[in-house]
């Protein structure tokens, strides 16, 4: 239950952050921004929008790239920045093993995350029910649930990071490196891949190992897990890539297993580095 | 029973040698002062302790168990104020204490504790606002949390102002009553002298004297000062001081007006007083200074030549 103590802790010194509070108002701005969107869609497809489409216009563009940052600024300094100062001899000279500070930073920072979805998201409602009128409450309850699952793989990312470096600038660089990297590097090198061994970029069906690679990144995954729950194969590789046999890695159920990757395997080598260095 | 045991301990960093071969055991219920200058390895020693870094070599433990594999059990029995750390800035005074006595399972009164140390009337305001001081006070507060068997305090009186470090002292002494062992570490020796069962002086990573306050001072001879008012300046003052001087165990003279300053051995002050007295002037007053430990602490840490403990 040391987990839990250091979590309650962690929670409550990184939930008075100020860049905490600018990041949810800007993704606040932006869902209600998504929903006006959404609105504006709904009108120039001439009443052919449904409720899921609207849902998935107003809210999947703004939560897929602010998440992450806000996880990420969360959590990168969140182990770097207490070696940094000091404090972490504090916590750690209380009764907490290594591994339990680790696994209650990722707790107290995922409920900081989860509370700055939740206001978004909030806020994103009260925009869909102006702007849209009508809203499905069970698909935006699973929209909000993959969501926070979301934020979580990259709270484990960030401080996964986090607890490899003394530095929080190396952290910080770290951490966005790897967004970059997600965002867009992981895709051209993929392409890049493809034209190696293909010699053309565009084809008529992709080869399996293509679709695989582009389904393998946490962002990816969180479109294929949001196209399972929301039953809108649009969102996953699969809807993109078409094709009658979709490689596994594809099937939108399978990005649930990528996101579950992508959150334990950052965790386990955070705390297994962190458990045998100096501080 | 042996409260803390280090045994051939050295680490290193890469080249650079932080202790070399140290051996040092504090037994339960004495206060042992752990003296040195910095940079002499205080620090990497108490971090030791706390599983903060592992020994390179050697072997550690605290009530018989390893430092690394017992430290959880370690620390549950431990208080600790770790030297030159920031605490939580956004968090309060009381909230930092009932996490430290959330985390030990204790059932601590935060308020108490926080009066006890003397910041209660700051116990609502964020650690971000405190002086150095106040944030000492607190880090001491949430150390004593759970009435620990053992107290590892470094450099405990940093930012401290001397009503401060005097109140530390206090609290040192009331815990070591209670039965705690008390470990702490200074560069300051006016605060080791007052409380210390036991002092081991650390150098360049090794430990280079290791005894009572007594035992140690026996250890250097040649430090009393002998201070002695004339009534006037001898006609042949060169003549008295060059026989002054020559007497056994005189080891330096110096002279202020009609004051004459002489460091000498135990047994030989009677003879100093009696040949300044053969030429010509009264004695009208003297004292001596016992060696203090200031002394003491310079001819250890910053004569080249070594002092055999």
């Amino acid at each position: 239950m040391s987990a839990i103590a250091v979590a309650k802790k962690d929670f409550r010194d990184a939930v008075r952050s100020r860049t905490l509070l600018a990041l949810t108002a800007l993704f606040g701005l932006f869902t209600v921004g998504g929903a006006y969107l959404a609105s504006w869609a709904a009108e120039a497809l001439e009443g052919g929008a449904e409720t899921t489409l609207d849902l998935i216009i107003a809210l999947q563009t703004p939560a897929g790239y602010l998440v992450p940052i806000i996880a990420l600024v969360v959590s990168y300094a969140a182990i770097a920045g207490e070696r940094e100062n000091g404090s972490l001899k504090f916590l750690l000279g209380l009764p907490h093993s290594r591994r339990d500070v680790v696994v209650g930073k990722i707790l107290g920072r995922t409920g900081v995350v989860g509370v700055s979805i939740l206001v978004g998201f909030a806020v994103g409602l009260i925009g869909l029910f102006a702007f849209v009128g009508s809203v499905s409450l069970v698909d935006y309850l699973g929209f909000t649930l993959v969501t926070l699952l979301f934020g979580l793989v990259y709270v484990c990312i960030g401080i996964g990071l986090s607890s490899l470096t003394r530095s929080t600038t190396k952290a910080a660089i770290g951490a966005f490196g790897l967004l970059v990297f997600f965002w867009f590097a992981w895709s051209i090198l993929v392409q890049l891949l493809l034209y190696a061994v293909e010699g053309q970029l565009l084809m008529e069906e992709f080869p399996d190992w293509y679709v695989t690679l582009l389904s393998l990144s946490p962002d990816a995954a969180y479109g294929s897990a949001l196209g399972a729950v929301l039953g809108e194969s649009g969102l996953a590789m699969s809807g993109m890539y078409g094709g009658d046999e979709l490689p596994l890695a594809a099937r939108p159920w399978f990005g649930f297993v990528v996101l579950g990757v992508w959150a334990l395997v950052p965790l386990a080598l955070g705390v297994l580095r962190f458990e045998s260095i100096d501080l | 029973m042996t409260a803390i045991d280090i045994s051939g301990v050295t680490k290193r960093y890469g080249d650079e040698l932080a202790l070399e071969e140290l051996d040092l055991t504090v037994q339960e219920g004495e206060v042992y002062g752990f003296l040195g200058p910095n940079g002499a390895g205080k620090s990497t020693t108490i971090n030791l302790l706390l599983d903060f870094i592992r020994p390179t070599a050697g072997e550690v433990t605290v009530f018989g168990r390893d430092a690394e594999d017992g430290s959880l059990e370690i620390r549950e029995r431990t208080g600790i104020l770790p030297e030159g750390i920031e605490l939580y800035d956004r968090l309060t005074g009381r909230q930092h204490v009932e996490f430290a006595i959330e985390s030990k399972d204790a059932d601590d009164d935060a308020d108490e504790l926080l009066e006890r140390v003397g910041i209660a009337d700051a116990a609502d305001k964020k650690a971000g606002g405190y002086s150095k001081g106040m944030a000492q006070r607190l880090t001491l507060a949430t150390a004593l949390v759970g009435e620990p068997d053992l107290l590892i305090l470094d450099e405990p009186s940093t930012g401290l102002d001397p009503n401060g470090a005097r109140e530390m002292r206090e609290i040192i002494r009331e815990e070591n009553r209670r039965g705690a062992t008390v470990f702490f570490s200074s560069h300051v020796l006016g605060q080791v002298e007052a409380i210390c069962d036991r002092v081991g002086i650390l150098r360049d990573g090794e430990l280079i004297a290791e005894d009572t306050i007594a035992g140690l001072e026996d250890a250097v001879p040649n430090r009393t000062r002998l201070r002695v008012r004339l009534d006037r300046i001898p006609e042949d003052s060169a003549a008295a001081l060059s026989a002054v001087e020559s007497i056994d165990g005189v080891s330096e003279v110096e002279t202020e007006g009609t004051t004459v300053v002489v460091a000498v051995a135990d047994g030989a002050k009677t003879t100093v007083l009696r040949t300044i007295e053969e030429h010509g002037v009264t004695v009208e007053d003297f004292e001596t200074d016992e060696s203090s430990l200031e002394d003491l602490f310079v001819a250890y840490t910053a004569d080249e030549r070594e002092v055999a403990p």
